[in-house]
């Protein structure tokens, strides 16, 4: 179970990374800005499959507790934490060389959700072994 | 014959004046200048400064600054922060956008100088010294100052609170002549 398990987290990280770098993309075509100095892609896709690698271990863990009400539970403190995480880039303090710390928040909040949707929408596929 | 008189001594009185008015150098502010600021809690940087300086080392007497800094061009890194510094609880960037010195007199001070001058933060204008060193490379040169503004001389933030009063000033002006 906990292979099948980080093997989803692996899969939806890397899913939820390269959503987050096509909206980056987008972002910066659209508005100017990218800050794709501060937010490399090593840096989307590394935090994007340890978030969701993360999920996977807590997921195992609350099972063990929780046996059959793992799903709804889990789904709860993910999408919970997600929300708390989204703290992080309005306190972030970006090098002075960046024309517009404003927009900023605009880019990464959305990126803090992509590993719970990349997870929630790949877990169907893995419903019947994990 | 008379009026030649008048206007050959008027003239050359006019020639006299100008050859001994002494002008000091104009130097032209480059734009990669610094000018940035730093506290326990708060620090960043202002993007726009600009102004006219001129200075002789030879002759102090002659030389003065008048430089202005845009208050809304504060970046601290963070959005919340930079808006929150530019609102009237702080600068009041709306109602006063520039940050404005005007030099009376520089003096030499050791291998250094010092500037003393109009400052007008936030509306309230005092006088301040500033330090500063002159550092001159052919026709480019580098103006350094570092000091201290106390805050709630110029009411900017409310006494006391999570920012320090005292705020240090880092000033680097490179220019060219």
């Amino acid at each position: 179970m906990l292979k099948k398990l980080l093997l989803l987290g692996v899969i939806s990280g890397l899913l939820a990374g390269i959503a987050s770098i096509i909206y980056q993309k987008v972002y910066a075509a659209s508005l100017g800005e990218g800050f794709t100095e501060t937010v490399t892609i090593a840096k989307i896709l590394g935090s994007s499959v340890a978030g969701t690698l993360i999920a996977a271990v807590g997921y195992f863990l609350l099972s063990k507790v929780l046996k059959g009400n793992t799903e709804p539970v889990f789904n709860l403190i993910f999408t919970i934490l997600s929300f708390v995480t989204i703290l992080g880039p309005f306190a972030a303090k970006l090098p002075m060389t960046i024309e517009a710390p404003e927009l900023f928040p605009g880019l990464t909040i959305p990126m803090h959700f992509f590993p719970a949707l990349a997870w929630f929408t790949l877990k169907p596929l893995f419903a019947k072994s994990v | 014959m008379k009026k030649l008189i008048i206007f050959s001594v008027t003239l050359l009185l006019i020639a006299a004046v100008f050859a001994f008015t002494v002008v000091s150098p104009v130097w032209k502010i480059t734009d990669k200048y610094n000018i940035s600021f730093s506290s326990n809690e708060a620090g960043g940087i202002f993007k726009t400064f600009k102004g006219s300086i001129a200075f002789d080392e030879q002759n102090l007497a002659v030389s003065n600054f008048d430089v202005t800094v845009d208050v809304a061009s504060i970046n601290t890194g963070n959005g919340l922060q930079n808006k929150h510094a530019k609102s009237d609880e702080w600068f009041d960037a709306a109602k006063y956008p520039v940050i404005h010195y005007v030099s009376k007199k520089i003096v030499k001070a050791g291998t250094a100088y010092q500037v003393t001058g109009d400052l007008e933060i936030h509306g309230v204008k005092k006088e301040f010294t500033i330090p500063f060193t002159f550092k001159r490379t052919g026709n480019t040169a580098t103006f350094n100052g570092t000091f201290n503004v106390n805050r709630n001389d110029f009411h900017i933030g409310k006494p006391g609170g999570d920012v320090s009063d005292i705020i240090k000033v880092e000033v680097a002006v490179p220019v060219t002549k």
